[in-house]
């Protein structure tokens, strides 16, 4: 159902210098690639910089879908971490997390 | 947990300074909030681990606030859910430690806004992201998702995006506002009660100047395309409803990401759920329960405060938070009439001059009525069920003449997201049909107030453990 | 939208356009009738539309199997005599037990239904677990019927909607009635902006039949129950069939969207004059450990929406559809206890009673319920 390729959904996004010192980058696995990210950080951020956000494919339609409201509430960027169904935005990085994108979808 | 007098759900401004004035009066007050501390969205906390090094004025309002917390000996549950409250007051909430009961004779609910984007082609698309969205991923998370931005929609999120891009070092293509400049200019004097907040907005100003960032006030996003590693955004002119003027796209920009909202709705999944009565202000944000001076909802016990009781800002959020404190403290008989009143002067003084600010900020976020015709059929109304507009217009068709009927006939609403990205558009859209959003309805309140996950909420049981009812008859 | 309703006579006046009083209405109108259905809401807002969908024979009363199959078989061609399918999917049912006193209430349960006609065996754990590869353990005795299934109920009024007006049935929502007067030549119906003059009165109430009755000096007793439901979000498919109990206190359902609903009869807080209150936290968490306990996959999901429904039970908990005693004229149904199965065919069967024609199957006329001294008076006016 979702889009293999999709266009537009590789844009690589940075993390913001000056304003906060951040921790050591850690290592996340997603879709069984090796990603860095900040501990404690948002998933969906790690997400965003990483260049992945095309998280899941909609219900009945099947079009890419992101993470969208950064506050829980979109339900958009739900994503499996460690076998669980998770809104990204609301789930801080943990080294060695494992991180499944089109959430659960067949 | 030991006896409550007082549970706040939400540790915003206005759910922190309830907290801390009921607690102050000798209420034994719990503070609940989902995030792992307090702050709500304007005064978010860095992520854990992080360490600040420079600190904006909203940071350093969340840290004083996050200080005065923790040097109080106030009650908190961080990292919990509320996801039901009973008739009688009975809160369960689900937090790392798996479910949990709490009972008190009062509540303030001071659980915010969610914020408003009427859907337009391609506001689906990965990499458009909403304006409050976007203020959480710039500040908090001082994360770009790209580097070339287009921003649109209205209010002062708008040009406050633009700024946290461009100080970030990334570009803005264009700024793309639904008002236009007298709208902003006649906001001036309300906005001169707050001459530090004026002054932040001036700055903005300047560095959207000073960058040559295009402005297009009466504008708005007509779609979004996806395209070879960019985002293609058509832009055109509308009218004072929000509508568009013509068919013909004005502009397109290719950008890496697009930031949009249009305004700031009132939480009122609580006062809902407990059938408060609610009344339409527009320019409040919408549907507010209704509340008398100091937050109390017509329900006993239940009172409101902050941007859920409609849309004022940070700065009168913390003043409403005292005065639903204080009369919760008078309600409970732990000050009298007289010293309410002394106590509640100078915090009225100051929420009278903090409104006023909030009002303009509101009037310039408020819903037009207009931005909903301009959606196209095959537009997705619905993200959580992909609903389109054309499945809406025919429910409206066949009858549906308010919004629970909608979210029957169409099952716009009825995903994980629990309306609260559609409500607004659904309802603009039962309104031009039924005359007005009163017309249309206001949605029914149920719980859970947000998913919640039955892992969390179940735990570990045997066969034994679950108290099975008399059985039906054979 | 709404009609503006003036004093023309009908044939029928049906107040109370659930499920049941939709159906009448739609076969008398297309039994050659002009009807009038009145509801003080939409249609099919309440139970109707409100109700877990389950379409079973498990959680059917034996003496009701033949009417849940007949009305099984109209949901299941609700497309070509409705116009409109529900969703409606036949699947097996599995009815599940999981202790010794579930497996014997199991054993006596199917017996008496397969006597009544239902095809029910009874299967072993393991069989039970190749039709819903689904299921927890524990499982010690599983009943299946081949023929279960669900429907939309939250559709049912969008359903009924076209067929009523290609039937010419006057569709009065939201008139809440205030009186009935029975009258020379039949009943006048009257509430804010609506009077209306019908030969035959219909009452089907729901849960308000029973202040309805006292309209027409009628003392019946229905009691009120206050069921809980919950549904999850879209999930990876984790379930096949139509999970119910022994003891008829779960009914688990996986839609083709993917949620799961979750019923069962817990109950809730609520009342006839006030409507459906709030959950019992503890009663919703007892079915949902239940469901979990069926159906263990579901722990990976989210809840995202409980609510409460309203359903009739009489004393006897048979139905309460036939005539009025002493009234001519005046028919009642209701309060069918899981009858959203049977629905569409009691309906149908008391339209058919009401045109002249013999119904297939007999009805559950109300004088069993009344107490026997009393005589209806017959001109009340509503309090």
């Amino acid at each position: 159902m979702a889009n293999a390729s999709p266009t537009g959904h590789h844009v690589s996004g940075r993390r913001i210098e000056g304003a906060l010192a951040r921790p050591q980058l850690v290592e996340i696995v997603v879709d069984g690639t090796p990603i860095a990210a900040c501990q404690g950080e948002s998933l969906a951020a790690a997400l965003l910089v990483a260049g992945r956000r095309a998280l899941r494919a909609s219900p009945r339609l099947g079009l890419p879908r992101g993470a969208f409201c950064m506050m829980g509430v979109c339900q958009e960027c739900l994503v499996r971490v460690d076998g669980r169904l998770v809104p990204a935005c609301q789930t801080a990085v943990r080294p060695g997390m494992r991180v499944e994108t089109d959430g659960g979808r067949d | 947990m030991s006896e409550l007098d007082l549970v706040v759900i939400g540790a915003g401004p206005a759910g922190a300074a309830a907290a801390l004035e009921a607690h102050r009066r000798g209420l034994r007050c719990l503070l609940v909030d989902e995030a792992p501390a307090a702050g709500g969205q304007v005064w978010r906390a860095p992520p854990e681990g992080f360490v600040r090094r420079k600190a904006d004025a909203d940071a350093k309002a969340g840290d004083r606030l996050r200080a005065e917390l923790g040097a109080s000996s106030i009650a908190t549950a961080f990292g919990h859910r509320v996801w039901l409250i009973t008739e009688s007051f009975r809160i369960e909430a689900v937090g790392s430690e798996g479910p949990v009961t709490w009972r008190a004779p009062a509540i303030i609910a001071a659980t915010g806004v969610s914020e408003r984007v009427i859907p337009f082609p391609g506001w689906t698309e990965p990499g458009v992201i909403g304006l409050a969205g976007a203020t959480v991923l710039l500040k908090a998370q001082q994360v770009l998702p790209g580097e070339r931005a287009l921003v649109a929609g209205c209010g002062p999120l708008l040009p406050a995006v633009v700024a946290s891009v461009l100080k970030a070092g990334g570009r803005v293509a264009a700024a793309v506002d639904l008002a236009e400049r007298r709208e902003w200019l006649s906001a001036l004097p309300a906005m001169l009660t707050r001459p530090d907040l004026l002054a932040r907005g001036l700055g903005w100003l300047i560095r959207l100047r000073r960058a040559g960032v295009p402005v297009y006030f009466r504008h708005a996003i007509r779609q979004v395309e996806s395209a070879e590693e960019h985002l293609e955004v058509a832009i055109a002119p509308v009218d004072a409803t929000g509508r568009f003027v013509t068919e013909v796209c004005e502009r397109v920009f290719e950008v890496d990401w697009v930031a949009v909202g249009h305004g700031l709705v009132p939480g009122t999944e609580i006062t809902r759920l407990l059938g408060a009565e609610h009344r339409y202000h527009a320019e409040r944000g919408g549907w507010v329960a209704v509340l008398d001076e100091t937050g109390r909802t017509s329900v006993p016990g239940l009172l409101v405060a902050g941007d859920g009781g409609g849309i004022r800002g940070a700065a009168a959020a913390v003043e409403q938070g005292r005065l639903a404190g204080l009369a919760t403290a008078l309600d409970q008989g732990r000050l009298d009439r007289d010293g309410f009143e002394r106590e509640a002067k100078p915090i009225r003084r100051r929420l009278r001059r903090a409104e006023r600010f909030g009002q303009a900020s509101a009037r310039l976020m408020a819903v037009r009525a207009g931005q909903v015709l301009s959606i196209p059929e095959e537009t997705i109304v619905c993200r959580c069920e992909d609903v389109t507009r054309a499945e809406i217009t025919a429910a409206i068709g066949a009858g549906a003449a308010e919004v629970n009927q909608l979210k029957g006939w169409t099952r716009c609403g009825m995903g994980p997201c629990q309306g609260r990205m559609c409500g607004e558009a659904a309802a603009s859209l039962l309104a031009v049909a039924s005359g007005s959003r009163d017309a249309a309805g206001i949605w029914t309140g149920r719980a859970p107030l947000r998913p919640v996950a039955l892992d969390d909420l179940l735990g570990d049981y045997s066969y034994g453990d679950i108290p099975l009812p008399k059985a039906a008859p054979l | 939208m709404t009609d503006v309703p003036d004093a023309r006579r009908v044939d029928a006046a049906v107040v109370g356009a659930g499920l049941m009083g939709t159906t009448v209405a739609l076969f008398l109108a297309r039994g050659g009738m002009r009807v009038a259905l009145i509801d003080r809401d939409g249609i099919c807002r309440s139970a109707s539309g409100v109700n877990a969908g389950t379409l079973t024979l498990h959680m059917t009363r034996a003496a009701l199997i033949p009417y849940a199959m007949r009305g099984f078989e109209m949901w299941t061609s609700a497309g070509a005599w409705l116009g409109h399918d529900l969703g409606v999917v036949s699947t097996e049912g599995l009815c599940l037990a999981f202790t010794e006193d579930e497996a014997a209430l199991l054993e006596a349960r199917t017996h008496a239904r397969r006597a009544a006609g239902a095809p029910i065996d009874l299967v072993s754990p393991t069989r039970a677990r190749e039709i819903e590869p689904g299921l927890g353990r524990d499982v010690r005795l599983a009943a299946c019927c081949p023929v279960d299934g669900h429907a939309s109920a939250y559709l049912t009024g969008l359903a009924y909607r076209r067929a009523l007006a290609a039937a010419g049935v006057r569709l009065l929502e939201h008139h809440p009635v205030t009186a009935i007067e029975p009258e020379a030549g039949g009943f006048r119906v009257r509430g804010h902006d609506l009077d209306l003059r019908a030969t035959r009165l219909i009452l089907a109430g729901g849960v308000w039949l029973e202040p309805m009755l006292r309209w027409l000096g009628i003392a019946l007793a229905i009691k009120v129950l206050v069921n809980q439901l919950a549904v999850t979000e879209r999930l990876p498919p984790v379930m096949r069939t139509v999970v119910t109990i022994a003891t008829g206190l779960l009914s688990l359902k996986q839609f083709a969207n993917g949620t799961v609903l979750v019923g069962g009869g817990w109950q809730g807080k609520g009342d006839r004059e006030h409507g459906t209150g709030t959950l019992i936290p503890e009663n919703l968490l007892g079915n949902l450990r239940l469901a979990a306990f069926a159906i263990p996959a579901l722990r990976a999901g989210r809840l995202v929406r409980a609510w409460l429904g309203l359903e009739a039970e009489t004393a006897d908990a048979m139905p309460a559809i036939g005539p009025m005693p002493g009234i001519p004229g005046a028919f009642v149904i209701g309060s069918v206890h899981s009858g959203y199965t049977s629905g569409p065919y009691m309906g149908r069967l008391l339209a058919d009673q009401i045109l002249g024609r013999p119904p297939e199957q007999p009805l559950f006329p109300i004088d069993r319920l009344l107490a026997p001294a009393r005589q209806p008076a017959t001109k009340v006016h509503a309090r």
